[in-house]
């Protein structure tokens, strides 16, 4: 009996109904990408950067290797020559293949000047393989600053 | 002279004028309208980048369509095939004839204003007075009703032309179950309408509307059954979600207008849109009081009267329109046996029945 009045009544389709109601007013996921910036979370992992001591603008890097170690992919290059006064290695060049990058991290984490570092770019595509290869000048610029770098969102 | 070609001529061809651009238009928003709102059904925005949150998109769609190749199947019947869109949009427009927007004195006020720029008082007078200018509708048939069904009955043939003569399978396949969905439930439609006319005794949609002014109460309230019927075979009858069998876009690839593109698949789109816009017309005529304000007798409620009468009329067949696209949201397709079944088991014993009862009560007390 109380079956049929259920469907007498139409109880089924208007419940259907009220819901579809309340998600026609309740809050939009949609992220308007190109034209909004997109919400990253806070440990988001995408292009890396070298950086810079911000007050003397002299690379935090000390060449020690211990990225080129840790990155799973052999993707980091670092070389340099010590300095035969101060005995000391200093950076000459530092290429990072994004092309084969996991953005694992790893560099990152065991860098000890923090010099390494993925940053919460991620707008890498690029129109060759070529400048997936990232030199030291690219790095330390950002990938945000490159110049004809177009960044969709402002 | 003048004065009759005013009156015969002039006036209805601009009201309509009026009336196609203004459906027109509004099949066009209401396009806009669904996909806003199917959008956010499902947690989505919808058209959001051509115009303000995509205002234009109608326009941008019509422009593609138009400029689209408009492909014609080789071995299709090309006359029919090209005449069949037409066959389903004309009925769709020529059906607003004869729907009332307003009271019969509506544009009154409006003639009086910008008559006296080009006539004498005197033909003012004589042209508003002939009773056939200041109706808010195009013509007061007095068989209306008839003829709204008459016609959208040949709009439906435009659908069945269509997939037939596209000869290719799905399109076939569409056009059949259309025939058979229009079938079973225009009767049942045809019933429901059948204890309206019996309450109202009159087949004008204007006297419908007055009888209702005159009663005090609107006819849902009187028919309700009848009303619930109404509305259920009206979306079978516009081919609409839970009842788009002819289309059925996951089995049929679109149905009859499988093979139409471009600019005669516009038509066919124009004129589904324009029978949405036909249905919740007649329904808003028939049991909501068309263009009366809520509580039509209430003197209290006067205040109601400074919205005009055509945008009451609008607001509720706004409303209609709107749970059309929501209930369109919200259930899934039936299938074709379910389709059949509740036609004739369900809905038709339940619209003779519900004549059968109004012209026995109808009998008794008159």
């Amino acid at each position: 009996m109380i079956g049929f009045l259920r469907r007498i009544l139409l109880i089924d389709i208007f419940k259907g109904l009220a819901l579809t109601l309340r998600y026609t007013y309740s809050k939009v996921y949609t992220e308007q990408y190109p034209r909004e910036k997109v919400k990253l979370a806070e440990r988001y992992r995408g292009a890396p950067r070298l950086n810079n001591d911000p007050e003397t603008g002299e690379t935090l890097c000390i060449s020690c290797d211990l990225c080129a170690e840790a990155c799973p992919e052999d993707l980091i290059v670092v070389s340099s020559v010590r300095d035969p006064e101060s005995r000391k290695k200093v950076l000459t060049e530092y290429t990072f293949d994004t092309s084969r990058c996991l953005f694992c991290g790893l560099c990152q984490e065991v860098c000890p000047t923090n010099a390494i570092e993925l940053t919460q770019d991620f707008e890498l595509a690029t129109y060759d393989r070529k400048s997936m290869l990232w030199n030291r000048a690219r790095l330390e610029k950002g990938w945000d600053r490159i110049e004809g770098h177009k960044v969709y969102h402002k | 002279m003048m004065e009759t070609l005013l009156i015969y001529a002039v006036i209805p061809l601009i009201k309509i004028a009026v009336v196609v651009l203004a459906v027109l238009l509004a099949v066009a928003y209401l396009t806009w309208l669904e996909r806003k709102l199917l959008g956010r059904i499902q947690v989505r925005l919808g058209p959001m980048r051509v115009g303000w949150h995509g205002l234009l998109q109608p326009i941008a769609v019509g422009l593609k369509f138009v400029i689209k190749e408009d492909i014609i199947p080789a071995r299709a019947d090309r006359l029919v095939f090209s005449l069949a869109p037409m066959v389903s949009f004309i009925p769709a427009l020529v059906v607003f004839s004869v729907i009332p927007f307003g009271p019969p004195d509506m544009l009154s006020g409006l003639l009086r204003w910008v008559l006296p720029l080009f006539l004498d008082p005197a033909s003012v007078n004589r042209v508003i007075e002939s009773g056939v200018t200041t109706g808010g509708y195009v013509a007061n048939v007095n068989i209306a009703i008839l003829l709204v069904f008459s016609v959208s009955s040949v709009g439906i043939l435009g659908i069945i032309l269509g997939g037939w003569a596209s000869n290719s399978k799905y399109p076939l396949l569409g056009a059949l179950r259309s025939s058979a969905q229009m079938v079973s439930y225009e009767v049942s439609l045809g019933f429901t309408i059948l204890s309206v006319l019996l309450v109202a005794q009159t087949l004008s949609l204007v006297d419908i509307v007055q009888k209702q002014q005159a009663a005090g109460v609107w006819y849902v309230f009187v028919q309700p059954v009848a009303f619930v019927l109404f509305f259920i075979c009206g979306l079978a009858e516009t081919n609409r979600l839970p009842f788009d069998l002819p289309e059925a876009e996951s089995e049929l690839v679109g149905g009859y207008h499988t093979e139409y593109s471009g600019f005669r698949f516009a038509i066919y789109f124009l004129a589904e849109y324009a029978g949405m816009i036909t249905i919740s017309s007649i329904a808003v005529t028939l049991f909501w009081g068309g263009w009366l304000r809520p509580f039509p007798n209430v003197a209290w409620l006067g205040f109601l009267d400074l919205v005009p009468s055509v945008v009451w009329f609008m607001a509720k067949v706004f409303v209609f329109l709107y749970i059309f696209i929501w209930v369109r949201g919200t259930l899934p397709r039936f299938r074709f046996d379910q389709l059949m079944q509740y036609g004739w088991k369900i809905f038709l014993p339940l619209a003779i029945a519900n004549l059968v009862v109004t012209a026995a009560v109808m009998l008794k007390f008159s």
